[in-house]
């Protein structure tokens, strides 16, 4: 049997705490989950283990080659765990930052998004195509600076395996101190919703701080009824469209834009038109700025 | 059989469990519109910018057709426990059948609804086709 690593081992446990929150949401709120809904999550899920395992091996080697060439060797102390996963959560920050704001990116992770729901099922909506787009190249980096890839590796499946319990409705609020430092069900239900104030907010993945640092932080208000999902929904269940829907549509503008036009339908921000003829999630916030009669953003 | 092989073929069974586990505790619910005021505020946050001057509600709600001031017609349905939304273009149709107007977007994967409007069935089926135009 092939060694197995911290996702593989906390899979049980992600269908256990699925289950109990089923039981929650029949006694206190049916509509939290729906099957076909579900089943496309965790077809998801499956796809992109697989997707995942096919390309691994690159990704390692590409962790190795940076290794081999390391400019420093920081070795396997204590401190090196907690400086990795430091470094490893600063750097998801930046994917996950650079994968709502730049279309290639994007196409990969719309997927997780793509769920109306927000319960744990949703959170195992993954990319089947993260490799295609080249994210894992945020990730590995630090084998360049000394950090060996296996705990880079290591610290980025703990990451993964700690933002599953955040994407829950079960939980409202939790301690002040733990919502001022940790992402948490509250934090990341504003990050999942496409009401125009939480629109690309809250891209944590463990630590919140990033978000409060670099001013992309919204707390959830109570006021607000939360719609998630996409700005345009998919209203589909179909895995495959849920997959490729937004590579197709690059494709599709590609084609069809003028020479001068066509990288910016790659590199620019979700729902960027050079004609103007769609919103980017910009476009929507200014709008709604305008209409709350409150000042647009600098 | 390869231990890869096994996995995929488990994980496959167990995420139709979970599904079939969805069903069986009748998650989901028959989820309706309960009036204008909510296929107001759903038509609103699915485009920021839409205010609707004047729509027409299912019999049923499973969903709303809604036009705001610009003339943009809004087509809103059900989709699983929640709502979809999407402004109709020149690519939409309307199929009108006494009170029933079947509506579709042109996009095969969001499919087409049937809508029970009552005696406003002929007024938005007239007005759906002159989006063609």
């Amino acid at each position: 049997m092939p060694q197995l690593g911290p996702v593989e081992y906390a899979i049980p446990f992600f269908i256990l705490l699925i289950v109990l929150e089923m039981i929650w949401a029949r006694r206190n709120a049916p509509q939290k989950y729906e099957p076909r809904d579900t089943l496309t999550s965790l077809a998801l899920g499956v796809g992109s283990t697989a997707a995942g395992a096919l390309t691994a091996g690159i990704v390692a080697a590409a962790a190795v080659w940076l290794f081999q060439h390391r400019v420093a060797t920081i070795g396997w102390a204590w401190w090196a765990w907690i400086a990795c996963f430091i470094l490893d959560d600063f750097n998801y920050y930046w994917a996950h930052r650079t994968g709502h704001r730049v279309r290639w990116f994007w196409a990969a992770h719309v997927n997780h998004h793509s769920s109306q729901h927000y319960n744990l099922s949703t959170a195992l909506r993954q990319t089947w195509t993260g490799f295609i787009a080249l994210s894992f190249v945020f990730r590995i980096w630090p084998a360049f600076i000394g950090f060996d890839p296996v705990m880079i590796a290591t610290c980025g499946a703990v990451n993964l395996i700690y933002q599953f319990w955040i994407h829950t409705e079960a939980i409202k609020r939790l301690p002040r101190w733990f919502e001022a430092v940790m992402n948490t069900p509250s934090h990341h239900r504003v990050h999942h919703a496409i009401n125009p104030v939480y629109l690309d907010r809250n891209y944590a993945g463990v630590f919140i701080v990033w978000d409060r640092l670099f001013g992309t932080f919204q707390p959830e208000r109570d006021d607000l009824r939360i719609q998630y999902g996409i700005v345009r929904q998919l209203g589909s269940f179909n895995v495959l469209w849920a997959v490729f829907h937004e590579w197709i549509g690059i494709a599709k503008d590609v084609w069809r834009a003028p020479w001068r036009h066509k990288l910016s339908y790659l590199v620019r921000a979700p729902g960027w038109t050079h004609d103007g003829s769609r919103d980017t999630s910009d476009t929507i916030r200014a709008r709604w700025q305008e209409r709350e009669g409150l000042a647009p953003a600098e | 059989m390869p231990f890869i092989a096994i996995q995929l073929v488990a994980s496959i069974v167990l995420i139709l469990l979970v599904s079939w586990l969805a069903l069986a505790l009748k998650l989901g619910n028959d989820v309706r519109l309960k009036g204008e005021a909510e296929a107001r505020e759903l038509a609103q946050t699915a485009v920021c910018g839409f205010d609707p001057v004047d729509l027409a509600l299912d019999r049923a709600g499973i969903g709303a057709l809604l036009r705001d001031s610009n003339g943009r017609v809004m087509l809103l349905r059900r989709h699983g426990a929640q709502f979809a939304a999407r402004i109709l273009d020149s690519h939409a149709f309307a199929r009108l059948d006494r009170n029933f107007l079947t509506v579709g977007t042109g996009e095969t994967t969001f499919g087409q609804v049937t809508l029970d409007l009552g005696n406003k069935a002929q007024v938005w089926a007239a007005s759906l086709r002159r989006l063609g135009n």
